[in-house]
């Protein structure tokens, strides 16, 4: 009997109530709104992918709070920044212990990343990653977390474009060159690239590899580079600004015309791809969300119209995984609450919950695996100017799973590569 | 190597800026970068409202300029704001320019947001150029001739004309001058102003080539940098042979051997630091 009113109040949004009138240990906490702390990048380079993280988590929120919250509860957010490894840490700190929020989400850079993971461990504060999980983030110092779930692997990307080179330009080229932003995600990216041509028995010969410093704007000594060593592709991980000035500065001299072009995550930056100087038949890689599906959710129908209205832009796949991790924490309360009888879950509850959990995000179905790294379909493509926008958008479009080109725990990327049956 | 020469020239402009501040009011103004990075955006926006009003295409550039020219008002303003701070000790001086390095970080976010700004095509309205197999977009080689011609001009200026002799005059010997009759004030103000014009001209000219990004400013304060100690501080032909230095030894590293890009200029920095302490153009001061 005790069960079912718990329950029958809890989800009412009494859960307060019920917790109050039960006197469970941690009845104050529940009282009030969720309190989940935000830590988007504010400045630099990574100011961009924050501040679509950033929309994904407020577009969430709007719409839970609207329906009624989790369990009843509204959600608040509490916006801090993601800096320095150092400041951030500080940062969740606050958030953990002086804010008392119950979840904190956000943290895009590997290196911050790195910091945050043992200090979660330490406060056992629940931290839901956006991002950040470049190879030396998955193997070294983040071992089976308990409070940390982490993203996708960030060479996912790299891997499917490398596969779709295969598929697409297999026997046209020969020579390749590297155009990779000079940090590890970038090095990742064009060993993998490397690493794959070689298990494909492309017979590539790499003729130049370039590393521009991330926020490059002026690439006219490296267009100068390329040109001179001629390469039949440009594989490139560039992501930010710098890739639309890249591609004007390459088209200004005549060099992407004839050059086949992968370009794995540019996605993300996909509204400055315009059609002036991005050519058609380059790889293109939007991540985990492409905001022109033939045939889009509901979901992300909504999204999509909502995020241009109120921002006059096309959205972009850092949305997707903040709406994600948001979406996910409230599957999990929800589920915990149901094992229990209703009754708001402890932080242990719902990280058991979390494990395995699948929701529906805008990019469609995406799950935490139970080692806490996300699954979800990455999209990719050949560029086309067959669409209604200035910029360059998808056709044909390939959708994989991170199934199939993300690594799974405990094994090393490149012997993970090394194992594959072509 | 034209690429290099390309962006050589803007580093030149930032440069020269810097060393004229400098070499005048003695302030090493870091605000240097941030005057480069509004000049972008507001060449920017003035470009698509010119565009919008109907203004030719072709006349991209005059609006660039003009542009760069209105924005370097607000030299008068900051330079105001310095003289608080012209019989402090240096320090001071690189604290409060760092802080308008800063400050001007936020007033573009708040104008212009997070989004890089880009003129689409614009970049190619004066077209292409083949030079032996070589394809030049014409706009580079306008960007090096403006960079030439305000060099020229520059030490036209400061060599030939009354204005010019007063200000050399001030950088000799600021009390001599100011005991000969010379409004101080007046002077600073404007070559705090010409020294601005500089940055936000070379920021609006790099535009069409590239973007409006957050980040430029503070990336060529570190490149103006090595540019004013290999020429020397406070020289204008330092800032010219400095910033050609730099750029091209990019590119050449860049095409040859991409990992010491940034070794390479930093090794020619510390032999011009040990061998000639003063820079190539600088003065031994005591």
């Amino acid at each position: 009997m005790e069960t079912t009113r718990r329950k029958f109040l809890g989800l009412l949004g009494g859960a307060a109530a019920a917790a109050g009138g039960l006197g469970t240990p941690r009845a104050h906490a529940q009282a009030g709104p969720i309190k989940i702390g935000v830590l988007p990048i504010k400045a630099g380079v990574g100011a961009l992918p924050g501040e679509y993280g950033l929309r994904g988590t407020l577009w969430a929120t709007e719409r839970i709070n609207a329906a009624g919250g989790i369990l009843g509860r509204k959600i608040e957010l509490l916006v801090e920044e993601e800096s320095s490894p150092k400041d951030t840490v500080e940062r969740f700190r606050k958030l953990a212990l002086q804010n008392k929020v119950d979840v904190i989400v956000g943290v895009i850079s590997t290196g911050v990343g790195l910091a945050i993971g043992p200090v979660a461990e330490e406060l056992k504060m629940l931290w839901l990653s956006w991002d950040g999980t470049t190879q030396k983030g998955v193997d070294e110092s983040m071992p089976k977390p308990k409070y940390s779930f982490r993203s996708v692997d960030n060479e996912a990307e790299a891997v499917m474009s490398s596969i779709l080179t295969a598929k697409y330009f297999k026997g046209k080229f020969k020579t390749v060159a590297g155009l990779n932003p000079d940090y590890s995600y970038g090095r990742d990216n064009w060993a993998a690239f490397l690493a794959i041509m070689k298990k494909y028995k492309l017979g590539v010969t790499p003729v130049a590899d370039l590393w521009p410093k991330l926020g490059t704007t002026d690439f006219t000594s490296h267009v100068a580079a390329l040109q001179q060593a001629k390469p039949d592709l440009i594989f490139s991980s560039l992501w930010a600004a710098d890739v639309s000035i890249f591609l004007k500065q390459a088209h200004a001299v005549g060099l992407t015309a004839n050059t086949k072009l992968v370009f794995p995550v540019a996605g993300l930056v996909h509204e400055t791809l315009k059609k002036a100087f991005t050519p058609e038949g380059m790889i293109l890689g939007y991540n985990s969300m492409y905001f022109d599906m033939p045939k889009p959710s509901p979901l992300l129908q909504q999204f999509t119209k909502d995020h241009q209205e109120k921002y006059k832009e096309w959205p972009s796949y850092e949305s997707d995984h903040a709406y994600f991790v948001i979406a996910a924490y409230k599957a999990a309360v929800e589920k915990a609450a149901k094992a229990s009888g209703g009754k708001w879950p402890s932080t242990d509850q719902i990280i058991q919950a979390l494990e395995g959990i699948e929701v529906e995000s805008l990019s469609g179905t995406r799950r935490y695996r139970e080692d806490h790294i996300m699954e979800a379909n990455f999209y990719q493509g050949i560029t086309t100017h067959k669409n209604k926008y200035d910029f360059v958008t998808i056709d044909p479009l390939e959708v994989m799973s991170t199934k199939q080109i993300q690594k799974a725990s405990g094994i090393g990327l490149y012997e993970w590569i090394e194992s594959w049956k072509v | 190597m034209l690429g290099g020469v390309f962006h050589a020239a803007t580093l030149f402009l930032v440069a020269a800026g810097l060393q004229l501040v400098f070499g005048v009011q003695r302030i090493v103004n870091l605000a240097c970068g941030s005057f480069y990075a509004l000049g972008a955006y507001f060449g920017f926006s003035v470009v698509t409202w010119a565009l919008k009003g109907g203004m030719p295409q072709p006349l991209l550039l005059v609006a660039l300029i003009l542009g760069g020219l209105l924005l370097a008002t607000i030299g008068l303003v900051v330079e105001r704001l310095l003289r608080f701070i012209y019989d402090r000790d240096e320090s001071f001086q690189m604290l409060l320019t760092f802080a308008l390095v800063l400050i001007f970080e936020d007033v573009i976010r708040f104008f212009w947001g997070t989004a890089p700004y880009q003129l689409g095509n614009l970049y190619l309205v004066y077209g292409r150029l083949q030079v032996g197999g070589l394809t030049i977009p014409v706009y580079n080689l306008l960007v090096i001739a403006a960079a030439a011609g305000i060099a020229v001009l520059m030490g036209w200026f400061l060599a030939r004309t009354r204005w010019g002799r007063i200000v050399r005059a001030t950088a000799e010997n600021r009390a001599m001058s100011e005991a000969l009759g010379v409004d101080m004030r007046r002077v600073y103000a404007g070559v705090f102003t010409i020294g601005t014009a500089l940055g936000t001209v070379g920021g609006a000219l790099v535009v069409p080539a590239t973007a409006a990004i957050h980040e430029m400013g503070i990336d060529l304060i570190v490149e103006a940098f090595a540019v004013v100690v290999i020429g020397g501080l406070g020289s204008m032909r330092g800032a010219f042979v400095g910033a050609l230095a730099v750029g091209v030894l990019k590119a050449v590293a860049i095409a040859t051997y991409p990992e010491i890009e940034m070794l390479a200029i930093y090794v020619i920095v510390i032999a011009v630091l040990v061998l000639r302490p003063a820079g190539l153009f600088g003065r031994a001061t005591a």
